[in-house]
């Protein structure tokens, strides 16, 4: 049973997702107004996601290190792992958005609401990871980052009511407007969706391969240090 | 409880005016600062915004310099363990954060005084200015206070405090410089409710660190 899930983890991965890609730079027509530069929304806004994802991971695992006494260890490094992982997608987001805010505003960086938050949600990564590594020789690391990771996590839903009020949008409300529909074609729905679901697949492969290093190297140091 | 934190805000209050040093270069710090500003701009106009940008700036950094100074003292002078022996974490929590409270809002005192007497601003609503100042003092000093034990525990100084602060007082600087703008200027009193926002929020940061203090004071 694990050997086959493992099989359409693999399919999934090596097979469909080359195929949203493909479908994604081929076959889903080009937006009317943007022409061929929309095409980069298939990898712009599944980055994204996944970038947010691992920073609701990361919180997870921080919040149950300090209310659940069980695989502590383990967690420590999960939730290091779903934030190392978490700032890389956040860096390729700011990338792949600012290359189509070339293309289609004008200017490399304008200071709009989603790229704010997107600027801030890097600064806290960039904050956890430098605690994080100052606290190297503290036996309390692992209590005072999730500390950390948690309090940022609160202040998170605090900028969705503030920095709409400080920068006016230029991104199209596709997600949050008025009639709360999405306004896109059927054919680029489906590629979008599809793109988000292998992403997610291929976050949560990445994710698995980092834990079992961690856990490797954990068993390793424990024995080296039993020995 | 009550009595056992005020006799430790005492305690903390004792030994800060007997070696005076750390507060008068907090107090220092921030007058320099605006001061050098002052200075800089040499009777140059500003418009309210960059007013309200600048004196929230200075206010900023009078934080990042003081604030963290009252958990790392414990830490340098090897206090903590005994601290803990004696008190509740949620006691040493309380106690510090009224401690910070208080030493940040006189410092603001200091810094809104020197900043209005050299750069010459009237504010056009004075009640708003200083609810605005009082305030998002508070909000930056509770949320520091936290910080400022996270920071005592890395032992690695202000520099590490600053990058850690920045990011989570985003929102209250955001908001402090819009209200102190508006009055300044004068337009849009309404924005008066965003007050509202700066109390809730240090709420919000005061509650969550009350519960999660003792993981960060403690090993567990």
């Amino acid at each position: 049973m694990k050997s086959y899930s493992r099989l359409i983890f693999y399919f999934l991965i090596f097979a469909v997702m080359p195929g949203v890609f493909l479908r994604a730079l081929i076959w889903t027509p080009a937006a009317e107004f943007l022409g061929e530069s929309s095409r980069i929304l298939y990898f712009h806004v599944p980055v994204a996601w996944i970038s947010v994802i691992s920073f609701v991971t990361a919180g997870y695992h921080s919040i149950m290190i300090l209310i659940s006494e069980k695989e502590r260890d383990e967690r420590e490094y999960k939730a290091y792992n779903a934030a190392y992982i978490g700032i890389i997608f956040t860096i390729l987001t700011v990338v792949t958005g600012s290359i189509w805010a070339k293309i289609s505003w004008g200017s490399y960086w304008n200071w709009d609401p989603r790229e704010t938050s997107i600027v801030i949600l890097m600064l806290i990564y960039i904050s956890y990871f430098s605690l994080y590594s100052a606290l190297k020789d503290n036996v309390n690391r692992m209590g005072i980052s999730s500390v950390y990771l948690i309090i940022a996590m609160i202040t998170m839903p605090f900028f969705v009511f503030i920095i709409p009020r400080i920068y006016p949008s230029l991104h199209p409300d596709t997600i949050i407007n008025a009639d709360k529909k999405i306004h896109l074609e059927a054919a680029m729905k489906l590629t979008l969706f599809t793109s988000i679901g292998v992403f997610t697949i291929f976050y949560g492969y990445i994710y698995k391969l980092m834990n079992r290093i961690s856990s490797l190297e954990f068993t390793q140091q424990e024995k080296r240090n039993d020995n | 409880m009550n009595s056992r934190i005020l006799n430790n805000i005492k305690k903390d209050f004792l030994i800060e005016i007997r070696n005076r040093s750390a507060v008068n270069i907090s107090f220092a710090f921030a007058g320099i600062t605006t001061l050098s500003v002052s200075l800089a701009a040499g009777g140059a106009p500003f418009t309210p915004v960059v007013h309200a940008i600048i004196f929230w700036i200075i206010l900023f950094f009078s934080a990042m310099s003081g604030l963290a100074h009252i958990f790392i003292r414990e830490e340098e002078e090897k206090n903590s363990l005994f601290l803990s022996l004696y008190y509740s974490p949620e006691e040493i929590y309380l106690s510090k954060l009224i401690f910070n409270i208080i030493l940040f809002l006189s410092i603001s005192v200091i810094v809104t005084a020197l900043y209005l007497f050299f750069l010459q601003v009237f504010p056009v609503y004075p009640l708003l200015f200083i609810l605005t100042v009082i305030s998002g003092c508070f909000a930056i000093a509770s949320i520091t206070t936290i910080l400022g034990a996270i920071v005592s525990k890395a032992g690695s100084g202000s520099s590490l405090f600053t990058v850690i602060s920045f990011p989570i007082l985003l929102p209250v600087l955001w908001t402090a410089i819009r209200l102190t703008s508006v009055s300044i200027d004068g337009s849009g009193v309404q924005e008066y409710r965003n007050i509202v926002f700066l109390l809730a929020f240090s709420g919000v940061i005061i509650s969550v660190s009350y519960l999660t203090f003792k993981f960060i004071w403690t090993e567990f």
